[in-house]
Formats: C-alpha cells, sequence, structure tokens
C-alpha cells in the first residue's frame, strides 16, 4: 500500500516529482514504488483482457502485460539515453529510465481506471473483433497520457541542461514514435493477450503478420468490409 | 512677473520657492528622458505601471523638456495616445529559467483509493471466472460465440441439431460420430454452438469418419451414425482418401456388436463379420 502512495505524488504533484528525479533525490526507491505499482495495476487489466478467453488466458495476460511496458523500457530507454546525451543533456541514465517508468505508470494508473469499463464489455458483449478494437483504443488513450507526462518531466528535468534543448525536444518527440513502433511489436510477438474464442489456449501465437493489419482487418469487420480468418 | 521693472523685487521665499520649481521641473525632465524608468503618471488618479517596453515611450515624450534642457512652459494638460492593450507576461513554463514548480497540494489518500480499487477488481476478476454452470462455463465466457468467431480452419461448430461440423478449407466437414471426434482429438469445450443459419453460409465437404478394425480380422470399417460400413478393399480405401493413421483399433467384440450399414462401395456385396 505503501508503493502505490507514489501514484499520488505522480498525479497531484508531478512538478515535485520531476524536481527530485532532476535532483536525484530517492531515485532507487521512487522506481520500486512505480514499478510495483505498474506490475500490479498491469497485471490485473490483463487478467481481465485475458478473462474473455479461458482462466489460463487471464493468467497468461496478467503476466505479459507488465512484460510487454517492461520490455518496452528496456529496448528503448538506451535510445533516449544515448540521443540526449548527444545533445548535451546531462541526465543520467537512470533518471531517463525513471522518467519512461512514470510515463509506464500513469499509463498503468489510466489502464486501471478504464478496467471496469473493459469488464463491462466484457460482459455484456462476445464480439471478439469488438473487444479487441475497445482495448486497443484503451491503450492508445491511457498510453498517450503515459508519453504526455513524460513530455512534461523530460522538459523539467532536463531543466539545467539549456544547449540543445531544442534538439532534445525533438529527439523526445521522434522517441516516442519508435516508443509506440517498439511497443505495437512486442505486443504483436507476446500475443495473445485477449484470445480469439473459436482457437485454443496458446502461450504465444506464430509470428506472421503485424499488429497494424491485425487492426485494420478488425475494423474492416466490424464494418462489414471483410472477415477475418 | 520678475520680468517687469514696476513690481517690487521678489522676496527671499518667493526666490526660495520658483528654485524649488526649477529644480522640480528639472528633476521631472531627466526622469521622462531616462530610457530605463516608466513613465510618470501624468493624471492626478493612479495609474497602472507600464512594463518597460518601446510602446510606452511616446507616451512619456510631450512630457520631456526640450533638447536644449531649457525649462518647459507651464504644464499644459497632456493629450496621451490611447495606451496600447497591456498584454500579461506569460508565465514561466516548467522546465525554463527561474520557474519554481507549484505548491505542493495536500494529499488525498489516492494510495488508498488506488489500493482498494485494485482489490474490488481483482475480486471481480476472480468471480467472473469462476464456472457457474455444469459445462464449466464462467460469467465471462457466457455470452453466445456465434458474434465472436474468428473463422478458421478446425473451427468446431454446431448447430440448434446434434450434428458436430469442422470447418477445413471454408467447407463444413460433419463428423459423423462420438468415435470419430474422440479419435480426432476434439473437445467438447472446443465446440461453438452457432445459429443454423450461419452454418448455411458454408459449403459442406466430406464427412469425418472414424475407420475401425480389430487385431484378429483383416477387414476395416467406417463407423458411420452408428454403423459400421465395411470397406471392401485397399483400392477402395485409398480412393476413399483415408490413410492408416484414420484406423482406429479396436475390439473384436465392440466391432461385431455394431450393426452394418451399407457396404464401400454399396455393390461390395454382404460384409463380412470381423
Amino acid at each position: 500500500m505503501k508503493d502505490l502512495s507514489v501514484i499520488e505524488t505522480i498525479l497531484r504533484n508531478r512538478y515535485h516529482f520531476f524536481v527530485e528525479i532532476r535532483e536525484g533525490i530517492g531515485l532507487p526507491e521512487k522506481m520500486r514504488a512505480m514499478l510495483i505499482s505498474s506490475i500490479a495495476f498491469l497485471a490485473l487489466y490483463g487478467a481481465v483482457m485475458g478473462s474473455t478467453h479461458s482462466l489460463w488466458q487471464a493468467l497468461s495476460s496478467a503476466v505479459k502485460l507488465p512484460v510487454l511496458f517492461l520490455a518496452t523500457l528496456i529496448v528503448c530507454s538506451p535510445t533516449l539515453y544515448f540521443f540526449n546525451v548527444l545533445f548535451g543533456s546531462n541526465q543520467s541514465l537512470t533518471q531517463n529510465i525513471a522518467l519512461i517508468l512514470t510515463a509506464i505508470t500513469v499509463t498503468a494508473v489510466l489502464l486501471l481506471s478504464f478496467a471496469p469499463i473493459s469488464m463491462f464489455f466484457l460482459l455484456t458483449t462476445s464480439h471478439y473483433q469488438f473487444f479487441k478494437l475497445l482495448n486497443v483504443a484503451i491503450f492508445a488513450v491511457a498510453g498517450g497520457a503515459g508519453v504526455l507526462f513524460l513530455s512534461q518531466g523530460m522538459r523539467v528535468v532536463s531543466a539545467s541542461g539549456v544547449e540543445g534543448a531544442g534538439a532534445r525536444h525533438m529527439v523526445l518527440r521522434l522517441w516516442i514514435l519508435v516508443y509506440a513502433f517498439v511497443g505495437s511489436q512486442v505486443a504483436w510477438t507476446l500475443r495473445p493477450f485477449i484470445g480469439a474464442p473459436s482457437m485454443r489456449f496458446e502461450l504465444f501465437r506464430q509470428l506472421g503478420g503485424n499488429f497494424y493489419t491485425n487492426i485494420i482487418a478488425s475494423i474492416g469487420e466490424i464494418l462489414g468490409f471483410v472477415v477475418v480468418r | 512677473m520678475r520680468d517687469q521693472p514696476s513690481s517690487p523685487p521678489p522676496s527671499t521665499a518667493e526666490r526660495i520657492l520658483d528654485l524649488l520649481l526649477e529644480a522640480l521641473q528639472e528633476r521631472q525632465a531627466a526622469r521622462q528622458a531616462s530610457p530605463e524608468r516608466p513613465a510618470a503618471p501624468s493624471g492626478p488618479g493612479p495609474q497602472p505601471a507600464l512594463p518597460p517596453s518601446p510602446a510606452a515611450e511616446p507616451g512619456a515624450a510631450p512630457l520631456a523638456s526640450g533638447p536644449g534642457g531649457e525649462t518647459p512652459p507651464a504644464p499644459e494638460p497632456v493629450r496621451q495616445p490611447p495606451v496600447p492593450e497591456v498584454k500579461p507576461l506569460r508565465g514561466l513554463r516548467p522546465g525554463e529559467a527561474g520557474w519554481t514548480p507549484p505548491p505542493r497540494l495536500p494529499g488525498i489518500n489516492l494510495g488508498r483509493t488506488m489500493g482498494r480499487l485494485l482489490l474490488v477488481l481483482a475480486v471481480l476478476t476472480v468471480l467472473v471466472n469462476i464456472p457457474i454452470n455444469r459445462y464449466g462455463t464462467s460469467l465471462a465466457r457466457i455470452m453466445p460465440d456465434s458474434a465472436a468467431l474468428v473463422i478458421r480452419d478446425g473451427l468446431v461448430l454446431k448447430g440448434s441439431g446434434p450434428e458436430i461440423y469442422v470447418l477445413e478449407d471454408d467447407k463444413l466437414r460433419w463428423i459423423s460420430s462420438l468415435d470419430a471426434f474422440e479419435f480426432y482429438g476434439y473437445r467438447w469445450e472446443q465446440v461453438h454452438v452457432v445459429e443454423d443459419s450461419f452454418l448455411e453460409d458454408f459449403e459442406r465437404g466430406k464427412p469425418i469418419h472414424v475407420l475401425l478394425k480389430c487385431l484378429s480380422s483383416p477387414h476395416i470399417y467406417a463407423l458411420e451414425n452408428g454403423r459400421k460400413r465395411w470397406i471392401k478393399d485397399i483400392p477402395t480405401f485409398e480412393a476413399e482418401g483415408y490413410v492408416w493413421e484414420d484406423v482406429k483399433m479396436v475390439d473384436c467384440g465392440y466391432l461385431r456388436r455394431l450393426p452394418d450399414g451399407l457396404p464401400i462401395p454399396q455393390d461390395a456385396g454382404p460384409p463380412p463379420q470381423p
């Protein structure tokens, strides 16, 4: 419960939180609290998503959703760090990771807040494509809010290094695109999270296709243009 | 008054006052001529101080002294140009020099609220996953499947009748017996109950039979609708598309107890018993 109090600091006193990251105050404690909170929230949302298929899928998604975000963090954080250093930043890698963890925590909190809605649709509709697109939309909203926090945090944390601030801002924007792209590909690799009702439970599906064509096909099916096979 | 010779010489007090007036006027002129200082208010009432900007200088010019620094004439009502709208200064944005974070907001026990929400959602998630009927279906999966199916090979479907089909190459293949269903490894939880109209959208393919054979007999039978159909010979077996992996070994007594159906081909003659 103590670790969850970091949520209040992030949501209500975010600038103080960012300033403390800039000053390097209590970074390990902050990162641990954010990590625990994020894992708990993401695991629960994963379980809600997977419940539409089977108990095994619920358990599997509860493990895979935190892994998805942490894997994306591990894959993407060195890029942000080294590009920031290239353009004059004096932040440490730990500070960068703390900022990205802040974004992940905000995303996880918002996902948890969407969990009742997701559960409501889980109980009242069984249209797989609709449920999938609903979750994609929820993830887009929560992820967007998360990277907005990251952007604000990066502005505060990099205040002391004025030189190259414009370039670093551009780097951050490009990095957010890369982050979204890597995240969607990791999600595709770790799928299924919901589990098509006509298919057996599988921990991982065979590779092939990609996230974007699948989403377009799902939209096409909902609109009645195609049948996903 | 001092220029009139007929007038009496000014008194000491008047001279002191004149000197004081001149000193004040010089001081005022010097202040208005200075670019760093804002213009002095000209009206009697208080006026807001303008920020130091080029726009403030034209308003101050009429009050300035002449180029030579001589004493200006008696003050006249100054016609001021319209004061441009003063835009408020943009606040410092986070990260800019001089920015300080806003005051801390008081705590609202959000951590405890999040903990409770987490707990409630965890309990709900467990509840919706608990099987609630004799088929082991939970609340989360109790809605009918027909709108949720992803059409693919291997999809097992059942309409309102007892027949069970499997979808292969966009064709529905009827699974002709329980033996065949079990022999091919299908499970009841794979069966999706759909509307009959959904089944009618698909072409019918070859039925799926299981082939039965017992150890002490060379004959092979196809099980269909609970009857055994004798397959006349190997060429017929192969012509029907069967392979040896389709053959299930069973007890000879069980095989003998099954009633005979039409042989394959139908003109093969009376079927031998195993």
